[in-house]
């Protein structure tokens, strides 16, 4: 089982890298050019926030992994269907394995914003480091769940990645990314954190940025936000994976 | 004697096929007020069979009739709705080998996916590569992309591949239909190995001259039951009568 995993994620990194280096860091100019762009034009925008393009890195990078894994992983099973019709094999490692690219650029993300972070006078704490790290698995967790369970959605509905494309493009702007959580009213913060991206994102920039560990409460949310995707994700995968290639 | 390898205890699978077929969350929204009524497809009625150590069974039929349904059900890739299927030996299945490479990927690397898929680990499949390219006679493509191959040359890899991964049992859909003359005879070559080092298998074909050639004994299956059983030329002469009944 070792071996397959390790084969799939070699071919998966192999294909949409092309297999070299050169091909990732082509992949990683999407995200950065992004970024650039509009930190170019919203730091004027924010121009009363100092760490307003330390914010606007973290939460970008943040979540351009979850906008591209949830993809990933909501087609997996279609994708990679033609082995499941091949031979009995446990369905949830074509799911898992079929996030393992965008895991491996959210490390060189976090890289990165540790890099910028340092080089505009803040570097973060061994702690928040560490804080950060959590909630950057958090969100891998999160993002398990959600394939476990669309993956097999998709297999019987198959335009959910089109529902979901529309559903992220309208995430982008429902978690505070390119604009200041606290430029909204103070009421409508708890309907934003219900978007699992906006806990992550602000925990995330809380521990880096502002140098604060956020409360119990919050991290038991967060926590009861991953129990409760995991919990669902896997639930409706036990209960369709077990027919998933007669969908196929 | 010895426990079967294999047995199938009174299985059965339907499929309900729906008059209208809904496929996206589009149908199903703007269709969530019309009635929909669906049609049950009974694949498999209470099959039963066993497969004993080192013996050759071949499944036989018309198309449609379930054979595909029960060699899935076999292998453990679909489940079954009731009845037992109970294996007891490592089973090497060799289904639809012509379709579903990723053609983004060399021949070396489509070999190690469905190698490690089918239970070889890398260590194996590397010191087997040589082998397997040379079975397909595909060695001086090993580094072309699968979408470059012709849909034979495909084919040939797939076989290829399951040949070199046999475990006990070796599970064959129509595989002697497939590849040019030459690439036929050295399947036939390697199954006839593969028979003598004391492997069972369990063939599906609806041609029963190479039922009757390749097998002992089999069943013939019509609208999902099993119709006739035993040496493999009778039921291959009572299946011509069926056909031409």
């Amino acid at each position: 089982m070792r071996d397959l995993i390790w084969t799939l994620v070699r071919t998966d990194f192999k294909v949409r890298y092309h297999g070299t280096i050169g091909g990732f860091v082509w992949a990683l100019l999407k995200p950065m050019l992004m970024f650039v762009m509009l930190m170019s034009v919203f730091s004027f925008l924010f121009a009363a926030d100092p760490a307003y393009k330390l914010n606007l890195i973290i939460g970008l990078f943040l979540w351009d992994f979850f906008a591209e894994s949830t993809k990933v992983g909501l087609t997996s099973l279609h994708a990679k269907g033609f082995l499941l019709t091949r031979a009995r094999m446990p369905a949830w490692i074509l799911v898992v394995t079929s996030i393992s690219n965008a895991v491996i650029t959210l490390v060189v993300f976090s890289v990165l914003i540790m890099v910028f972070l340092a080089s505009t006078g803040h570097p973060p704490s061994i702690a928040a480091v560490v804080l950060y790290v959590i909630y950057a698995a958090a969100l891998v967790l999160i993002v398990v769940g959600f394939s476990l369970g669309a993956s097999v959605l998709f297999l019987r509905y198959k335009d959910l990645n089109q529902v979901w494309e529309v559903l992220t493009q309208a995430g982008f702007f429902l978690a505070p990314i390119i604009y200041p959580l606290g430029i909204l009213p103070e009421r409508y913060h708890f309907y934003l954190f219900l978007w699992p991206p906006t806990p992550i994102i602000e925990f995330s920039r809380e521990a880096l940025v502002r140098g604060v560990v956020p409360s119990l409460t919050a991290h038991l949310y967060l926590a009861g936000v991953v129990a409760a995707t995991m919990i669902a994700g896997v639930l409706l995968f036990r209960r369709l994976g077990p027919r998933a290639a007669e969908y196929l | 004697m010895a426990a079967p390898l294999i047995e199938l205890d009174q299985v059965s699978k339907h499929f309900f096929i729906p008059t209208v077929r809904r496929e996206t969350v589009r149908e199903h929204v703007l269709g969530v007020l019309d009635p929909r009524g669906s049609q049950k497809l009974q694949v498999l009625d209470r099959v039963s069979l066993a497969l004993a150590p080192g013996e050759a069974l071949g499944i036989m039929g018309r198309n449609g009739c379930g054979k595909s349904t029960l060699l899935k059900i076999i292998c453990g890739i679909y489940q079954p709705d009731a009845g037992r299927v109970t294996v007891r030996a490592q089973i090497t299945p060799i289904l639809e080998l012509g379709v579903g490479w990723n053609q983004e990927l060399d021949a070396i690397d489509n070999v190690c996916l469905i190698g490690s898929v089918m239970g070889l680990s890398i260590a194996e499949i590397r010191r087997r590569m040589d082998s397997i390219l040379a079975f397909a006679g595909l060695e001086e493509f090993a580094n072309l992309k699968l979408k470059h191959f012709s849909s034979g040359m495909g084919s040939r890899l797939g076989y290829s591949v399951a040949f070199e991964a046999v475990r006990d049992i070796l599970v064959l859909d129509e595989i002697f239909a497939v590849g040019d003359v030459g690439f036929r005879a050295k399947c036939e070559r390697r199954y006839r190995e593969l028979r003598e080092a004391g492997h069972s298998v369990i063939l599906v074909s609806h041609d029963p001259r190479i039922v009757s050639t390749f097998c002992e004994r089999a069943v013939l299956i019509e609208g999902g039951r099993i119709i006739n059983e035993g040496p493999s030329a009778d039921v291959g002469a009572d299946y011509l009568r069926l056909l031409a009944s």
